[in-house]
């Protein structure tokens, strides 16, 4: 049975964006530890608040979200 | 009307989101302890309930209950508000004010204490029973201890959902005004992008 484990790159794209976490839970109307857990993988998104996130960072899903690891920035150039 | 609902709402989501006490619930241990605390209270209740059941002459003074019942709220008060607290209000706050992480949390917190609810009541069910039994079908309660372990019952329904929220609460991802403005090297950990 394959393990239910969702990775996002949400920290990624706060960092990029320069958006804090209680700014992003202030946009999407969830508590601003949801954020935290979301980003640390410890709570996975209702298709809702993962359509609501990559919306507001206008980024299709597949970009924040991904049942894989996302690979190391860089370890596609060899 | 509804102005004042709203008031009243807003203080209350105010009150559970500031931090009172932090250092007594800012890691899952001492979450724990107080929600060991709250449960103690409520076994007090238990224990007074029993009091009243026992014979009189066998329990000593009033005194004693009085003392089991002070302590018991001593406990509590203060520990049911700081796991109020710690919890951001999961069990306290209409479902309107919790987004869908905590309501997630709310039902399984709810779900676990029904079932704790409903192992409770079947013991309860069971020891009547059996008392009934072992005394030739002539068993009875008096009504104060049949007062006393209805209020306990209706507490620890009140109070289980609450306890068993905290007791399952991971800690929560520190702030980030404790590891520097976002964009600014902040550490970035977890199962995330790299």
């Amino acid at each position: 049975m394959p393990t239910e484990d969702v990775y996002n790159r949400i920290p990624m794209l706060r960092a990029e964006r320069g958006v804090s976490r209680k700014d992003l839970a202030a946009a999407l109307g969830v508590h601003y530890q949801t954020i935290g857990y979301l980003e640390r993988g410890e709570y996975s998104p209702s298709l809702f608040l993962a359509l609501r996130i990559a919306e507001y960072f206008e980024v299709p899903l597949e970009v924040v979200f991904s049942l894989k690891p996302f690979p190391r920035l860089g370890s596609e150039v060899k | 009307m509804s102005t004042l609902r709203e008031s009243w709402d807003r203080r209350r989501i105010e009150a559970l989101h500031t931090d009172l006490l932090p250092g007594w619930y800012a890691t899952r241990r001492r979450r724990r302890l107080l929600a060991s605390a709250g449960l103690v209270s409520i076994a007090l209740m238990w224990v007074n309930g029993a009091l009243f059941w026992a014979p009189k002459g066998d329990v000593g003074p009033t005194i004693v209950y009085f003392t089991l019942l002070a302590i018991s709220l001593v406990l509590y008060f203060p520990a049911v508000t700081l796991l109020n607290v710690a919890t951001r209000g999961l069990t306290e706050l209409a479902e309107r004010h919790l987004d869908e992480r905590q309501l997630g949390e709310r039902l399984r917190a709810v779900a676990l204490a029904h079932r704790a609810m409903t192992g409770l009541i079947v013991v309860l069910a069971v020891t009547v029973l059996a008392l009934n039994v072992a005394n030739d079908r002539h068993f009875s309660m008096p009504g104060s201890a049949l007062f006393q372990l209805t209020i306990a019952l209706a507490l620890t329904n009140f109070v289980l959902p609450l306890i068993v929220s905290a007791w399952r609460l991971p800690d929560p991802p520190p702030d980030e005004e404790e590891n520097g403005p976002i964009g600014e090297g902040q550490r970035i950990e977890g199962k995330t992008a790299t």
